[in-house]
C-alpha cells in the first residue's frame, strides 16, 4: 500500500485472462462425455436379419430396449445368456417391472427361424405382460425388392 | 541482424498454451459429432393384453395365411374364396379392401413351419399400406 510501484505491478499481472486452465476444462468435458457414454449392453449374435421396406427407427431410449436374440438353430439369448423357451416370461417380467412398463422388446430373430418359435416367444411376452414389441429388421431398398 | 535474432529466440522459448484449449475443444466437438448411437430399427407392433380376447365380426376380418413356401392365401371373412398371391401382393389388396371397409382387421396367420422372414414380408406390406389393426396368429389346421 505504501509503495505505489508495487501496487501497480500487481494489477498488471491480473490483466490477462488465464487461458492455461481452459485446456483442462475442455479435457474434463471430453473425459466426462467419454465416460458417461453408454453403449449396448449385450453383444451381437450371428443372425441374418430379415428385411423390410417399412423399417422404422424406434423412438425409445437405448436403456428401455431389451433384445431377445433368436439364432437360426432356435437358441434364445437375453443379455448374453441363453434361455429356454419356457423361461423367457420369467426372465422378462422383472426387467419389465423395473423399467416401470416402459420396456420395449426387440425380437432379433434370424430370418430362417420357423414362425412357431416366434409365436411361442410372443405368447411368453404376453404372459409377462409386455405390450410394445419390435420385430428388428434391416431396411430393404425398393431396388432389391423389385429384383426379387 | 544480430539484435533481431536475439529478440526472436526469446519469444519462441515458451510453449504456446493458448491454442491447447482450441485443440481440446476441437477434439470434444469432433467426438460429439461423430458419436452415432445404434438406433434400433424394426417393425413395431403392440401385443394384446393377457386374456383380453375380443370377438370380431367375420365381416371385418381379412384372413392372410402365410404358407411355408412364402405364398400368401387371402380370404375375406367367411367367404370360401381363396386368393393366392406373393407377399408383395398383399399391399394393393389391403389398400383396396380398406377403402371398402374401414374397420377391417388384418389377421396374419402364419404356418408353424414357415420361415420368420415370410411373416415379416407380409407385415412389411401391411405397414407400407398403412394398416394399423393387425393380429398375428399361428395357422392351425
Amino acid at each position: 500500500m505504501a509503495i505505489k510501484g508495487g501496487f501497480s505491478r500487481k494489477s498488471q499481472a491480473s490483466s490477462d485472462v488465464p487461458d492455461s486452465s481452459m485446456a483442462d476444462i475442455a479435457f474434463l468435458l471430453l473425459v466426462f462425455f467419454m465416460v458417461t457414454t453408454v453403449f449396448q449392453k449385450d453383444r451381437d449374435r450371428p443372425i441374418v436379419w430379415p428385411e423390410a421396406e417399412a423399417t422404422m427407427k424406434i423412438d425409445e431410449k437405448l436403456k428401455n430396449i431389451l433384445n431377445i436374440w433368436v439364432q437360426r438353430d432356435g437358441n434364445i439369448f437375453i443379455n448374453d445368456r441363453p434361455y429356454a423357451m419356457g423361461d423367457v416370461a420369467a426372465a422378462v417380467a422383472p426387467l419389465y417391472a423395473a423399467s416401470e412398463r416402459a420396456l420395449v422388446i426387440s425380437i432379433r430373430a434370424d430370418r430362417e427361424v420357423t414362425y412357431n418359435t416366434i409365436d411361442l416367444i410372443q405368447k411368453q411376452l404376453v404372459a409377462a405382460g409386455v405390450v410394445r414389441v419390435v420385430f428388428a429388421t434391416t431396411l430393404e431398398q425398393r431396388m432389391t425388392r423389385e429384383r426379387r | 541482424m544480430a539484435i533481431l535474432d536475439k529478440k526472436k529466440s526469446k519469444v519462441s522459448d515458451k510453449v504456446p498454451s493458448s491454442s491447447m484449449a482450441d485443440i481440446a475443444f476441437l477434439l470434444l466437438i469432433f467426438f460429439l459429432v461423430t458419436t452415432t448411437f445404434p438406433k434400433d430399427k424394426g417393425l413395431a407392433i403392440v401385443l394384446p393384453e393377457q386374456g383380453g380376447e375380443v370377438q370380431v365380426s367375420q365381416r371385418n376380418i381379412l384372413h392372410i395365411i402365410v404358407q411355408p413356401n412364402g405364398l400368401v392365401e387371402i380370404k375375406r371373412g367367411e367367404s370360401p374364396q381363396v386368393q393366392t398371391v406373393a407377399a408383395s401382393g398383399v399391399e394393393p389388396i389391403w389398400r383396396q379392401a380398406v377403402t371398402e371397409n374401414e374397420n377391417l382387421i388384418a389377421a396374419v396367420k402364419t404356418h408353424p413351419e414357415a420361415p420368420y422372414r415370410f411373416m415379416v414380408d407380409v407385415l412389411d406390406a401391411l405397414h407400407t399400406a398403412g394398416a394399423e389393426r393387425i393380429s398375428l396368429q399361428l395357422f392351425e389346421g
